[in-house]
């Protein structure tokens, strides 16, 4: 079967520095699968790489089978790769229903058409009833809602998630987890990067581990937190001890999410 | 809807206008083109984002196109003007390919110069723009019979050019492409994300603001009837047209005209005691605007206008 | 022979008023550097001096160098006021805040000299205003090699101070990294107020070191803001020494330009080089290398 998502010796370099070094990865239809790392490992820097807003020196990417190695975001987007950012990006001067009207006219000319799909997204984030809040006006829990509508509303079959979980309390990181889960069961293809270890657990099939702008371990949630060269990376090098080593499945709670 | 019956009652006073001010009938007529020209560098100054300061050019090339192809080969004026659109969006599509990839504020100082040196090649290329001396527009077909050199038909020219730009600004904004240009305006790489090229779009919002800039200049030009590079590429007027938007409201449809109408108001109603020193208003209001008031006139009003309409919508 | 003195007399002429123009610049670099302000103001100011100038020569009699010195004090405390009414407000605003506020600022100080002075050309005769120097081959224009001069003089004098005081360290410090700057208890709010002062005092220094060798109109002013944003991109912004660099090479294309293609597009010349300065090396022709994605 062809896989979603084909990543194959992705090298990225700034300047001296390689940030990403022969990195590999396969993403089938409906699987979950985890990017995790201590800081700095290159894992955002290989998203974006993915996702054609920075360039890669070598290797190649294939999305259900087309060479979209160096097409730029847009075009990689309008194939059907979707993606949030970690810093939500709404359109701030639009509102709510609007922010997600302008990626569903990806797929249609007519405002009409458009809209029923902006209101659908919205529906299943939770948003409609906000729609004609001014986006700037949110909190961060609605805001990474939006984030995630707007990529939605793409009708993405491959979607990245950027640290999608960061800084949700408790409820609204459980609502968020069940919420993932429901996409990949309709088919959808996530990579997920991930610091909040309850939820690359409790939704990944298959777990990828960077340190360094190298892959150092990977496999199934279980296997990958019992390395001991994760644990090392995370531990022993460039990584924090506490929130962010693979043992733990404590969540950070800065900010308050609405219940 | 409120506001569409709003602007028919405005469109029934202004078509009455010259039959009440017949001797007001020139600065009526600046009003209007300044509006059309403001609405049109809207398009790309406020719902795209991309802040120009060398529209002159535009009014340059449309003004200057339709004056030489009548006086040199008799081209009726409206195969002029839309030679001067055509060039115009000739001239957007190859600027904005050079200068897109420059952000903000370096983009407006590459339109700074691009605009100059259009104007000192007006005024050097002497064999094609009879240079300093300027332009004389001796003589026009008459379309049906009317005199384009009579203020009363130059002042229905504008008025319409003006309704035109509005119309058409007003049912771009409200589709696809109207909202892929917000996208662009407010954050070009989430818009990359929502599968919209940035590129292509503010290309083809400089053409169609170029372009409709360039139809106005031509009626300014039958207006003027005398072209000198030193006024109509002047980089004051470019500053006139983006002020005129900024004031009045960047990224409204009223906006713009709002704009004109208050500051060719205020230029009339000061114009003893500021004579030629009528861009002092604009100085002041933009420094005044910039401070407290940054999204202009109309655009602060509609900021609070959604936020009332949505807590009100909440409430229930 | 004959053309190889011409060469070098149009060469020296390119390189003195280079340096007037490098002084326009320093002054345009620094603000931007510092407060990442586009001035579109600066070449007011530039005019502002010229019509000091003007003013105190026809009434005290005073030669422009002389008055330049007791006339730039003012000039400071004026622009030191500007900064604090309109742009210390607008630190954290848009992008095109700055840049619309400080053109708001240039049609108002443009217009009101207008108002104040009529659209009639001013000039000042100095007594020297004809004289020249002979170097060698060369004929130099003594006002134009005392305008060069002099601007060189000021630009170094700016160098030193920013290289070797304190005040000029806690500038550079504002200029790499304004929150570092803050962190480490530099008062951020007066360096800005300072750093604008001295810009505008550059640019009115230019206006009376100009003066005698030009005539003031009340819109000579945004040719000259053009003229310095050639040099600052040129040079790098907020590069003080790369503002040297780009006024001389400003001035030598200006003057070689008129003199060996067509003087009427002298403007032109400068405008293309800043275009592709802009286009292609954006970090200036004196700049770090940046790493081009």
């Amino acid at each position: 079967m062809q896989e979603a998502l084909n990543a194959d010796g992705v090298v990225v370099q700034f300047g001296g520095l390689t940030a990403v070094n022969r990195v590999s990865l396969k993403l089938g239809k409906g699987e979950i699968q985890g990017l995790i790392g201590p800081n700095g490992a290159g894992k955002t820097t290989l998203f974006n790489a993915l996702t054609g807003y920075v360039r890669l020196h070598q290797g190649s990417v294939k999305l259900f089978g087309d060479d979209i190695t160096h097409l730029p975001p847009y075009a990689r987007a309008r194939r059907g790769l979707g993606r949030t950012f970690q810093i939500e990006r709404p359109f701030e001067e639009l509102t709510v229903l609007e922010n997600a009207l302008i990626p569903a006219f990806l797929k249609t000319e007519r405002r009409q058409q458009a809209e029923a799909r902006a209101w659908q997204v919205l529906e299943q984030v939770g948003l409609a009833d906000r729609a004609q809040q001014p986006s700037a006006d949110l909190n961060l829990a609605r805001r990474r809602r939006l984030e995630l509508a707007k990529a939605l509303a793409l009708e993405p079959r491959v979607l990245f998630l950027d640290e999608l979980m960061a800084g949700l309390n408790p409820p609204a990181l459980a609502d968020m987890i069940a919420f993932v889960r429901g996409l990949s069961e309709t088919g959808l293809a996530i990579l997920m990067v991930e610091h909040i270890m309850k939820a690359i657990v409790e939704l990944c099939d298959h777990v990828i581990v960077l340190a360094f702008g190298e892959k150092i371990s990977e496999g199934t949630p279980e296997a990958v937190t019992a390395d001991p060269r994760v644990i090392e990376a995370y531990l022993g090098g460039a990584g924090a001890a506490g929130e962010e080593s693979p043992g733990s499945a404590d969540e950070p709670t800065n900010e308050t999410g609405e219940s | 809807m409120r506001t569409s019956l709003i602007a028919l009652v405005l469109l029934a006073l202004a078509a009455l206008y010259p039959l009440a001010f017949p001797h007001l009938l020139s600065i009526a007529i600046f009003f209007l083109i300044l509006a059309g020209w403001a609405t049109a560098w809207d398009i790309l100054g406020g719902w795209t984002g991309q802040t120009s300061l060398g529209h002159a050019a535009f009014v340059g090339l449309g003004s200057y196109t339709l004056a030489i192809l009548a006086n040199r080969y008799g081209l009726a004026p409206w195969w002029g003007a839309l030679s001067g659109m055509a060039l115009a969006a000739l001239l957007a599509w190859i600027w904005g390919k050079l200068t897109f990839k420059l952000r903000g504020p370096y983009f407006t100082l590459s339109t700074i110069a691009i605009a100059e040196i259009l104007r000192l090649v007006a005024i050097e290329e002497k064999w094609l723009t009879q240079g300093a001396e300027g332009v004389f527009i001796f003589s026009l077909e008459q379309p049906f019979g009317f005199d384009l050199f009579d203020r009363q038909v130059e002042y229905y020219a504008a008025l319409l050019y003006l309704v035109l730009v509005l119309l058409l600004v007003g049912w771009l904004v409200q589709g696809k492409f109207g909202y892929q240009m917000r996208a662009v305006r407010e954050d070009e790489e989430a818009a990359q994300a929502a599968g919209i090229n940035p590129e292509r779009v503010k290309l083809i919002a400089f053409m169609l603001s170029g372009a409709l800039t360039a139809l106005g200049a031509a009626i300014y030009a039958v207006f003027l009837s005398y072209l000198e590079p030193h006024d109509i590429f002047f980089l004051p007027l470019s500053v006139q047209i983006a002020l005129t938007a900024i004031i009045g409201g960047r990224g409204t449809l009223f906006g713009p005209l709002t704009g004109a109408l208050l500051l060719v108001g205020a230029g009339e109603v000061f114009r003893n005691t500021f004579a030629e020193a009528n861009l002092l208003i604009y100085g002041i209001l933009i420094v005044l605007v910039v401070l407290f008031l940054p999204r202009g006139l109309i655009g602060a009003w509609r900021y609070r206008a959604i936020r009332r309409r949505y807590a009100r919508s909440a409430q229930r | 022979m004959e053309v190889f003195v011409a060469f070098l007399q149009n060469l020296s002429g390119g390189i003195l008023i280079g340096g007037v123009y490098a002084l326009v610049g320093a002054g345009l670099t620094l603000v931007f550097g510092v407060m990442r302000v586009i001035n579109f103001a600066h070449g007011e100011f530039l005019a502002i001096g010229m019509y000091l100038a003007f003013i105190m020569h026809s009434s005290l009699g005073l030669d422009p160098f002389l008055a330049m010195l007791l006339a730039l004090p003012f000039g400071f405390l004026f622009a030191l006021g500007l900064e604090r009414l309109i742009l210390s407000h607008l630190i954290d605003a848009p992008e095109d805040s700055t840049l619309l506020a400080t053109l708001g600022l240039a049609l108002i100080l443009s217009n009101t000299l207008l108002l104040l002075f009529g659209a009639e050309p001013k000039t000042l005769y100095v007594p020297y205003a004809t004289a020249t120097l002979r170097l060698g081959a060369l004929t130099l224009s003594l006002p134009l090699l005392l305008a060069g001069g002099i601007a060189i003089l000021i630009i170094i004098g700016l160098s030193l101070f920013l290289n070797f005081t304190e005040q000029g360290r806690a500038i550079r410090a504002t200029s790499q990294n304004r929150l570092g700057a803050e962190l480490v208890g530099i008062n951020t709010r007066a360096i800005h107020g300072l750093v604008f002062g001295i810009g505008t005092v550059a640019a009115m220094a230019s206006g009376f070191i100009l003066m005698p060798m030009l005539f003031a109109i009340p819109d000579i002013g945004p040719g000259f803001t053009l003229k310095a944003f050639v040099v600052t991109v040129l040079g790098g912004m907020g590069n003080i020494a790369g503002a040297i660099g780009g006024g001389l090479l400003l001035g030598i294309v200006e003057v070689l330009g008129a003199s060996y293609l067509s003087s009427g597009y002298r403007d032109a010349y400068g405008l293309l080089a800043f275009l592709l300065v802009l286009l292609l090396r954006p970090e200036g022709l004196f700049g770090r290398t940046v790493q081009r994605v």
